[in-house]
């Protein structure tokens, strides 16, 4: 299987459905000529040109709103949202608006933009670093995607781009770096469906985005001290993939939830409640960032974030509790 | 001596892809000559020997990926000195450009 940079896996899903789809446009800061914040657009834009593939001013609200509204008026946009932390300044067209308006028209329109940012942390501080997805996850009418890998980030984006309304498609800065096998042949990866990345029996780790890099070092890690984990990457942060986690959950008793986000009100909260209402004996615990903003030192960023030997720590105490109380494993 | 070309660190990715070597094994090499080009996410990168010598390894053919901090090359000094056998033996380090663009 060919291995290549994670922005060329996005570059050849957008310009896949470019081709097939002429209503697909792309929208965002410095995404012609420049080439785009991570270089992803660049082929697309060399392809299609300045039409299809258009600059935008720093106004993310403008980014959103013509988005939204070349959505409802027939075209496919893609708005490029550099970073998270800014698309709270389109939040009004994306959650007012587009993610309201097949409710608000009994379904007689949509607006089938994709919204694609980056979150997470790279040594860019407070305000360029955050991992806000429960933010979006709380707003029916979103689709909310986070994929980990090239291969996924293709098929999602690509299933984005088809997708019959809003949807927000968001890359870790710590991904593209890094390069990853994707097939050569095309194909798409249904929304509301995880990965299981590694096979275990003892406890179920569930993460996403560049948190489940992390968290199958994690499972490596418990791996030598006895312990099997099974890493479930969520990829869709909404729809969820309850299948796949109740599955999974119900065999091992215990899931440790990772994000690197706040924990408050968070991807964990939410996935825990749900599966203990399911599984009422399944044990849980969650890890995300300490109650503090990412700095711009490294070191601080560091200790602010969740890591593989703190996910470590925090899946064995879960398993230990199960000793203490005196149950039989 | 023998010298090894390791992929930096500094250039910030996990993964580089090599694109094409300027030198083949057993080639004489000048300094601030072209040894090779590797892309990272965000970049071309020339890299140049700052110090003369004789190509002795290269460890990555063209297309394929290295990691940050494996060893591209091995340069020594006189043509004909002995090898290690591990590539990641502990090596001198040769000074080098990086240029990207």
């Amino acid at each position: 299987m060919p291995k290549i940079f994670f922005r060329e896996a996005l570059a050849r899903a957008m310009g896949e459905e470019m081709a097939r789809d002429p209503r697909v446009i792309l929208l965002g800061q410095d995404i012609g000529a420049h080439g785009g914040s991570y270089a992803e657009p660049r082929g697309p834009f060399e392809r299609f040109g300045p039409l299809r593939v258009r600059d935008t001013p720093v106004a993310e609200a403008v980014t959103v709103g013509l988005a939204a509204g070349a959505a409802v008026a027939g075209l496919r946009p893609l708005a490029f949202i550099t970073y998270l932390d800014f698309l709270m300044l389109g939040l009004d067209p994306l959650v007012n608006y587009a993610a309201k308006l097949k409710f608000k028209s009994a379904g007689q329109l949509a607006a089938p933009l994709v919204v694609k940012t980056t979150a997470g942390a790279k040594g860019q501080g407070p305000t360029h670093a955050q991992s806000l997805e429960p933010w979006l996850m709380n707003v029916p009418g979103l689709t909310v995607l986070a994929p980990s890998t090239a291969g996924d980030a293709y098929g999602l984006l690509k299933t984005a781009l088809r997708s019959p309304g809003p949807v927000v498609y968001i890359d870790h800065k710590r991904l593209f770096p890094r390069g990853g096998e994707v097939p050569d042949e095309e194909y798409l990866i249904p929304v509301g469906s995880a990965a299981v990345r590694r096979e275990g029996k003892d406890v179920t780790l569930v993460s996403h985005s560049y948190m489940s890099v992390v968290t199958l070092e994690a499972a490596e890690l418990l791996a030598a001290q006895g312990i099997t984990a099974e890493v479930i990457d969520l990829r869709s942060l909404w729809p969820i993939d309850w299948e796949t986690l109740s599955t999974s959950c119900g065999r091992t008793g215990h899931a440790l939830f990772v994000e690197e986000g706040q924990p408050v009100c968070g991807v964990a909260a939410e996935l825990a409640f749900v599966l203990r209402e399911r599984l009422p004996e399944l044990r849980v615990a969650r890890l995300g960032a300490r109650r503090a903003p990412v700095s711009a030192s490294p070191v601080l960023e560091a200790f602010v974030l969740p890591d593989a030997p703190r996910i470590v720590e925090a899946a064995r105490q879960l398993l230990k509790q199960k000793v203490s109380q005196g149950e039989q494993k | 001596m023998i010298r090894r070309l390791v992929v930096p660190a500094e250039l910030g990715a996990d993964e580089v892809r090599l694109l094409l070597w300027y030198k083949a094994e057993g080639d004489a090499i000048a300094a601030d000559e072209a040894l090779l080009e590797f892309e990272t996410d965000k970049a071309i990168v020339l890299v140049t020997a700052q110090q003369g010598g004789t190509v002795r390894r290269c460890f990555c053919a063209a297309g394929e990926w290295l990691k940050t901090g494996d060893v591209a090359a091995w340069i020594s000094d006189d043509p004909s000195e002995p090898l290690p056998d591990d590539r990641n033996a502990m090596l001198e380090g040769l000074a080098a450009g990086f240029e990207q663009t």
